[in-house]
């Protein structure tokens, strides 16, 4: 199974993301994290190590700093999860596919997302679950091209702009064939704020609740599920772990 | 094989290329004839703003005398040079004829431009918005553009809406421009934003990007090149620039900040917030930046990033963001709009500090 979690910046994304891959490896399912995104999170939300997290080889970056270039033949995308996975807690393997840290000559930008796709759609997702956090936008989920047997899941928080850029995304997904896409409403604070979500996505939405113990993980640089897997916001997600898992 | 005076055949490329200079030449050269058919205090300003420019687009131009893709373009490159140049000595020799008194009062009028980057959800939207409003309210002439594929910032200015792309006729094809498009050829900045601009409150001028997620007519990308002219080009005296860029890495490594003098990072209180804005200051290297810790409560300062104003947590604000309404409309005078004021009034102060920055980098 392949899952593409998108959504504004700031919507919860990575947090999501993270808890749900914990929750997916829980129950027994061998769970692939790419870190999509150009400014890589998610080994965080896993509860890999601040260190690890800032010392972690992006796989367009450690290609690029070995002379490989877009003349080369592809490399096989099995291959390079075995060279730049990283074993997460909980079992899950967790890659990212480019950080961009410097100015500098080369289109890490297009190449990140040209990563993604060929990542995203590439790895085998027969007997295990591949969970893609993507970039901040619209743009990564243009470039993953999830199909239609995939599951794509748009967070937002309660404001009017996540609001509507889950919208589109929900609208970029059905045109593209998805099936199975939740809305999921992050720092939900009242019934009305999942309503709200639900009437302008016009699908299912299941809310994760707003939790001052994921604020507290995050100001220590800690995942939240390793702080209290049964927090309000990790039980809602435990909830969405149901959902992703429903045949 | 002798080349005198033969023509070769430029690639779609080295076209754009010329064609972004030619723009900046007639850009620059606008902005000389006003300086010098200018009278009084506008004759301050229009030199003021022809230095300035002529100084950001000497810095610019440096990469391309480099760049190995353009090599055959050396003598245009080296003719474009010799002329900015001659623009900065011109400018710089009649602002020293001038009193410094005069000369100060034109750097204050002098337009401001801020690009505004940090992390998505930090509070970028809010910031650019608010501060393009306060600027307009202190009687200046304001631009603000959404670079972000995501629109946002037209509910934080108090539109309603978060959509205000360039029309149709105010873009053209172009296979050497990236993504293909940009601004039609005749349309000079100031142009495109006093016809096609929606006016939001305050009198703010607001554009968008084309709308994301429409594979078949790729309106985002249409129109990213010509709102990035519009900020690079823009040469009308006295206008602000107000960017708000896309959350993370990706815009401002591909340079959408370069129209800008001054950088505003905007940083919320979470750890990760911290971590993006300390990935994004190499990336803005060389332009002067101004810290904003946004949503402050009483935490400690994440390291190395002390900020300049602290934005407090406002349950007001956080209620406008949800409604998708203006919190300076809905918030008037609480503590985030003051900082915000607070922040207005450090962009705005005299440019001198950002100066000699500029000399120290360069």
């Amino acid at each position: 199974m392949r899952i593409a979690v998108t959504g504004k910046g700031g919507a919860g994304k990575s947090t999501v993301s993270g808890a749900l891959a914990r929750h997916l490896a829980r129950r027994g399912h061998t769970v692939v994290a790419v870190d999509a995104d150009p400014n890589p999170n998610l080994a965080l939300c896993l509860g890999l190590p601040q260190e690890t997290v800032e010392t972690m080889e992006p796989i367009l970056n450690a290609l690029l700093a070995s002379g490989h270039t877009h003349n080369d033949p592809k490399p096989d995308p099995e291959d390079l999860l075995t060279r730049y996975g990283l074993q997460a807690p909980g079992g899950v393997v967790v890659v990212a596919t480019g950080k961009i840290e410097r100015p500098s000559n080369a289109c890490l930008c297009c190449g990140s997302h040209n990563t993604t796709r060929s990542f995203f759609g590439g790895l085998n997702a027969d007997d295990r679950i591949v969970l893609a956090d993507l970039e901040a936008g619209l743009n990564d989920l243009l470039w993953a091209r999830p199909g239609p047997d995939d599951v794509v899941l748009a967070v937002a928080e309660p404001s009017a702009k996540a609001v509507e850029v889950a919208r589109r995304a929900v609208a970029i997904a059905q045109g593209m064939g998805v099936q199975r896409i939740l809305g999921v409403a992050n720092r939900a604070e009242s019934e009305r704020d999942v309503a709200a979500l639900s009437e302008a996505l016009g699908i299912e939405v299941l809310p994760v609740a707003e939790d001052p113990a994921v604020e507290k993980a995050d100001e220590q640089a800690m995942a939240p599920f390793d702080l209290d897997d049964t927090s309000p916001a990790m039980a809602d997600i435990a909830r969405l772990a149901d959902w992703v898992l429903q045949a | 094989m002798a080349d005198g005076g033969q023509t070769t055949e430029r690639t779609p490329r080295e076209e754009a290329v010329l064609a972004t200079l030619d723009r900046q030449a007639a850009a620059l050269g606008h902005l000389r004839d006003l300086a010098e058919s200018a009278t009084g205090d506008d004759q301050a300003l229009g030199w003021v703003t022809l230095e300035a420019a002529a100084d950001r687009a000497v810095r610019d131009h440096e990469p391309l005398l480099r760049a190995r893709r353009l090599e055959a373009l050396a003598p245009d490159l080296a003719a474009h040079q010799a002329g900015l140049e001659h623009h900065r000595r011109a400018a710089a020799h009649a602002l020293s004829l001038l009193d410094a008194g005069v000369r100060r009062d034109a750097e204050r009028r002098r337009g401001r431009r801020v690009a505004v980057i940090g992390k998505g959800g930090a509070g970028k939207s809010m910031i650019s918005a608010t501060v393009a409003r306060l600027l307009a309210r202190q009687g200046r002439r304001v631009f603000c553009a959404d670079l972000d594929s995501c629109h946002g910032t037209g509910y934080s200015l108090g539109i309603g809406t978060t959509f205000a792309e360039l029309p149709p006729e105010a873009l053209e094809e172009h296979g050497g421009s990236s993504y293909g498009w940009r601004l039609a050829t005749g349309l000079l900045p100031h142009q495109a934003v006093e016809r096609h601009a929606v006016t939001a409150p305050d009198g703010v001028r607001f554009l968008t990007l084309g709308k994301i997620g429409d594979p078949a007519e790729q309106r985002a990308r249409r129109s990213v090149v010509a709102l990035r002219q519009i900020l690079g080009g823009f040469a009308e005296p006295g206008w602000d620039l107000v960017g708000d860029l896309e959350a993370g890495p990706t815009t401002p490594f591909e340079r959408y900040h370069s129209f800008a003098e001054q950088v505003v990072v905007v940083v919320g209180p979470a750890w990760r917030s911290a971590l993006t804005a300390r990935r994004l200051l190499p990336i803005v290297a060389g332009v002067p930046t101004i810290i904003v810790s946004n949503r402050f409560r009483d935490e400690p300062d994440h390291e190395g990033l002390a900020p300049e104003v602290r934005v407090p947590f406002d349950p007001a604000v956080a209620d406008a963001e949800r409604a998708g309404l203006a919190p300076l409309d809905e918030a008037p005078g609480s503590p985030a709009m003051q900082a915000c004021a607070q922040l207005v009034e450090l962009l705005t102060r005299d440019l001198h500090q950002t100066d000699n920055h500029r000399e120290a980098v360069r």
